[in-house]
């Protein structure tokens, strides 16, 4: 492995560490059965996503390539399958029961859809420099992907999943961008979400909207949705600079803050970890990201390059979107802190994604 | 490459992202987060639910049956355990409650760390202020007054109402998705179970953010609770409560109608139950009615199936006059029994010869026997059907009971049996396999009283002030019953009460005219059912009712028992 895949490797079993940490911490005070042993399933995800990471990086990536399109119908089936058989937990039908684990699609679609949409703005040939895309009409440029990533993201809406759907929409404008296609484009796209966006609002389940009004003023429903948020900043503010210590948060172990292990485990670590600890945990999210872009500018094949910055687009937006939701500066979405948070899937998806940007690392090192 | 341009643009944003994050994070933890540590470590942010009150449930004129009383709760908020020790020690004199069963009640209401407890239920006004009085030396103490059910009536119209009870396994895993918790109470059986989503109050609360004595420093927010819908029902509670005098906690059912409408006037069943119990929770009460064997919480109204016995005897009348098969001249004489095959089939007594009306009011089995027989038992299956048996009335009660009424395939299918003559001989009667509710029989002497209609009985006027049938009444079907024959029966039925010799002659002496048939139906379990089931005035009759008294004896004993209630009505001047 090179440097960059070692670099990758290291921090991302570092977060996973403190994310472990952090998870044992939010749990071991809620004695009931469902917790108990839970950050001992999280570190066995690790393992098999660190075994994961080392498959796939020493994998030819352009296999992703060939196989883009049975990914994407895979991807569609496993969506669809959720609603036929997925389990319902907390309100919305998002896992698939899969032996003793449960399986979230949403979550490997935000990968598959980076591969996607990579070789779809990308040339066919691995030596061309100028790719295609450059040459896009609007309606190759922009009907046809926005179709192509309508369909899963809808369904992840529907599940509902707001969160994971809008984050693949996000992804989708932002790859546009990316991509070589003319900048008119992309500029468009977004001129039209944001005026499609008050129509939207009418399709919202009420419970979205609650969190979205919730999260404008968050005493219009102190004891509802809006509880999270009140709690999470508090977590989050209360851990000042040097934080309260491991297993010494009073927030995250009194059970005033709900999730503490999923979407809102960064409120937890922050508590206990404080200014120090949160700033260490973003300088290891800002390498493996900026890593990922640096494998992407210097990777001549215009699908590793664009896979690889969207890879690291996507890891970016999730981190976003969940460390402002946990500081109540965005509105409470079903988006977990990569790496971080509780949840196999999420875990796994990661570690593949990772272990694809050092396999192309691999391939386009010198030149 | 072109892209260089965008994805050095990328790089900017990405490290503006962490540099957003950063500088917001600083502010939150560094600059702000005293105020923050503050806030965490006085958990200065209390929650105060807030009940609402069920909805009352009310009889026609207003009376409340079921209404709500205020009850002062004893609230406690979560803290650390030797400030828990002395707050419990401090109002423990007040209460005359010991500080152990204090704090045993505290630790089973336990939810999370910002929620205030009750450890004391239902205390007095005067503990209340006394309570109210400590607050100020011992903090995190207060009084909450919460809506409580209460039941001015007592037992009254107990199987209509139903009873309030924690909710159960199997009811959370139905009405999770209605927003209900384990923690709720929901109805069960009667109004309160058929209409529990309505009546139920969503519960609202305030956040408040409190100094460490635990007083209230500002309100953060505020959701208000909201009632439960009230429920007017058709029920008259003076009637209501003649009837159940007048049951007198015999083992039966009564049920009072207008004709004219289907409204349930009243609806008793005995024995009751008092609702109050389960609010109390008084163990012993509470035990004694699970332990019962009589089916107390039975409504023996709807839920009960019983053989009808003679009160069936119209509807073979009915389907004789219309088939042909008899007419008013029809004389069959009574010798006291008929036998058929090895089978001897009794009457009453030796009637001699007696024409329909005669048969009716004599209630004499002879002829009944007889014109069963020429009818045949599909086509008094389907007469029965059409005056309202075998299925239920569908008045707004849960747990109502169909009935049953044989018909030569059902026989075949369930007792791998032909039909027999004998078989319509004891249906021609009411008896054999039939099985009706007292609501069905009551139904079926509107028909008689109204001229001609199957009124849907029901029981709920409105909800909330809305009348949920309001442009879809079902329309009452139409008996199957010529003018001429009707008024034939009415005749009858009037002869029953009016002759000297009618069985339920002992109604003659009110001061209304009454008409109505009685029955006194063999039944497992020794003694006979008693039915009457009658309408009054018999002019423009207002009220049909229908007594039953389960192994109380002969028809005579619910005729007694109906002359009790009308006289009683009479007497209050409802008629």
């Amino acid at each position: 492995m090179n440097r960059s895949g070692r670099l990758l490797l290291c921090v991302s079993l570092l977060i996973a560490l403190m994310g472990i940490v952090s998870i044992y911490s939010g749990t071991f005070q809620k004695q009931s059965g469902v917790f108990e042993g839970i950050y001992l399933r999280q570190a066995l995800w690790v393992a098999i996503g660190s075994a994961a990471f080392f498959l796939f990086s020493r994998m030819n990536y352009r296999l992703l390539w060939d196989a883009t399109y049975f990914l994407y119908a895979g991807m569609i089936f496993l969506l669809l399958l959720v609603f036929t058989m997925g389990i319902i937990k907390l309100g919305a039908q998002r896992w698939l029961r899969l032996g003793l684990l449960s399986f979230q699609p949403s979550e490997a679609a935000k990968l598959v859809m980076t591969v996607f949409l990579a070789k779809y703005f990308s040339d066919k040939s691995a030596d061309s420099i100028s790719p295609a895309a450059q040459r896009f009409g609007p309606v190759r440029a922009l009907l046809v992907p926005l179709a192509f990533v309508m369909l899963p993201a809808a369904l992840i809406i529907e599940q509902p999943d707001l969160g994971s759907g809008m984050l693949v929409l996000l992804l989708f404008m932002s790859m546009l961008y990316l991509s070589d296609i003319k900048l008119r484009y992309p500029l468009a796209l977004s001129a039209v979400f944001l005026a499609i966006l008050p129509i939207g609002w009418h399709f919202l389940h009420g419970y979205q909207r609650d969190r979205i009004m919730v999260f404008l003023n968050p005493n219009i429903d102190p004891l509802g949705a809006g509880y999270t948020i009140i709690q999470s900043k508090i977590a989050v503010g209360s851990g000042g600079l040097a934080g309260k210590g491991w297993l010494s948060g009073t927030q995250s172990q009194l059970h005033f803050l709900p999730e503490s292990h999923t979407d809102f485990i960064f409120a937890t670590f922050a508590e206990e970890w404080g200014f120090t600890g949160c700033f260490l945990l973003l300088f290891l999210y800002y390498l493996i990201i900026r890593e990922g872009l640096r494998i992407a500018s210097r990777t001549g094949d215009s699908f590793g390059r664009l896979l690889a910055a969207g890879i690291s687009l996507m890891l970016f937006i999730q981190v976003m979107v969940n460390i402002a939701m946990n500081m109540g500066l965005a509105p409470v979405v079903g988006v977990p802190l990569p790496l971080m948070s509780y949840g196999g899937t999420s875990v796994l998806v990661t570690f593949i994604s990772l272990g694809i940007l050092a396999a192309i690392s691999r391939e386009r090192r010198a030149y | 490459m072109s892209d260089v341009k965008r994805f050095t643009f990328l790089r900017g944003v990405f490290f503006c992202g962490f540099a957003v994050l950063l500088f917001f994070l600083a502010g939150m933890q560094l600059f702000r987060g005293s105020r923050f540590i503050e806030l965490s470590r006085k958990n200065c942010i209390k929650l105060i639910p807030q009940p609402g009150a069920r909805g009352s449930i009310l009889d026609r004129n207003g009376t409340v049956l079921a209404g709500n009383v205020l009850s002062y709760d004893v609230m406690v908020l979560p803290q650390k355990n030797t400030q828990l020790e002395n707050v419990l020690r401090r109002i423990s004199p007040v209460l005359h409650i010991s500080v152990k069963e204090l704090r045993s009640s505290f630790n089973k209401g336990v939810v999370a760390p910002f929620i205030p407890v009750a450890v004391c239920r239902g205390i007095t006004l005067r503990q209340a202020i006394a309570v109210e009085e400590l607050k100020t030396e011992i903090p995190g103490v207060m009084v909450q007054p919460r809506p409580v059910r209460s039941y001015p009536g007592g037992k009254l119209a107990a199987h209509v109402l139903g009873y309030l009870n924690n909710i159960d396994h199997w009811r959370l895993s139905k009405l999770e998705e209605y927003g209900y918790t384990e923690r709720d109470t929901v109805g069960y059986s009667g109004l309160e179970e058929k209409y529990d989503y309505y009546l139920r109050p969503l519960e609202g609360g305030v956040s408040v953010e409190v100094d460490h004595r635990g007083r209230v420093v500002r309100v953060l927010g505020f959701k208000p609770p909201e009632n439960g819908r009230d429920i007017q029902v058709t029920l008259d509670a003076g009637i209501q409560r003649i009837v159940e005098e007048a049951l007198a906690g015999r083992k039966g059912a009564v049920v009072v109608l207008d004709p004219q409408s289907g409204e349930i006037l009243a609806m008793a069943s005995s024995p009751a139950f008092a609702p109050e119990s389960f609010i109390a929770e008084d163990k012993e009460a509470l035990r004694s009615l699970l332990q019962d064997k009589d089916g107390v919480f039975v409504n023996r109204s709807i839920s009960g199936v019983y053989a009808p016995g003679s009160v069936f005897k119209p509807v073979t009348a009915a389907a004789a006059l219309e088939t042909g098969k008899a007419d008013y001249s029809t004389v069959i004489e009574c010798k006291g029994s008929l036998k058929l095959g090895k089978e001897e089939f009794n009457c009453s007594s030796v009637h001699g010869p007696q024409d329909l009306e005669h048969a009716i009011a004599h209630s004499c089995n002879i002829y009944f026997y007889n014109i069963g027989i020429l009818v045949g038992g599909q086509i008094m299956h389907d007469y029965a059907l059409k005056f309202g048996y075998g299925r239920p009335c569908g008045v707004e009660l849960p747990y109502e009971a169909a009935g049953l009424v044989p018909e030569p395939l059902w026989k075949r299918i369930y007792k791998l049996k032909r039909w027999f003559e004998g078989d319509s001989v004891n249906l021609s009667i009411g008896q054999g396999d039939l099985l009706v509710t007292p609501l069905q029989v009551a139904r079926m002497m509107a028909v008689f009283a109204n001229g001609g209609e199957l009124v849907n009985p029901y029981i709920v006027k409105n909800i909330g002030g809305v009348d949920p049938r309001s442009g879809r009444h079902r329309r009452p079907a139409r008996a199957p019953l010529s003018s001429g024959h009707l008024a034939y029966l009415r005749e009858s039925l009037r002869m029953v009460v009016e002759e000297n010799s009618g069985t339920a002659h002992v109604l003659s002496s009110l001061p209304v005219s009454v008409a109505g048939k009685t029955g006194t139906a063999q039944a497992p379990g020794g003694r006979c059912h008693a039915w009457f089931c009658g309408f009054f005035p018999y002019d423009n009759p207002r009220y049909v009712i229908c007594s039953f008294l389960e192994n109380g004896g002969s028809g005579y004993q619910a005729s007694l028992m109906s002359k009790e209630i009308i006289a009683g009505m009479a007497g209050k001047g409802m008629i």
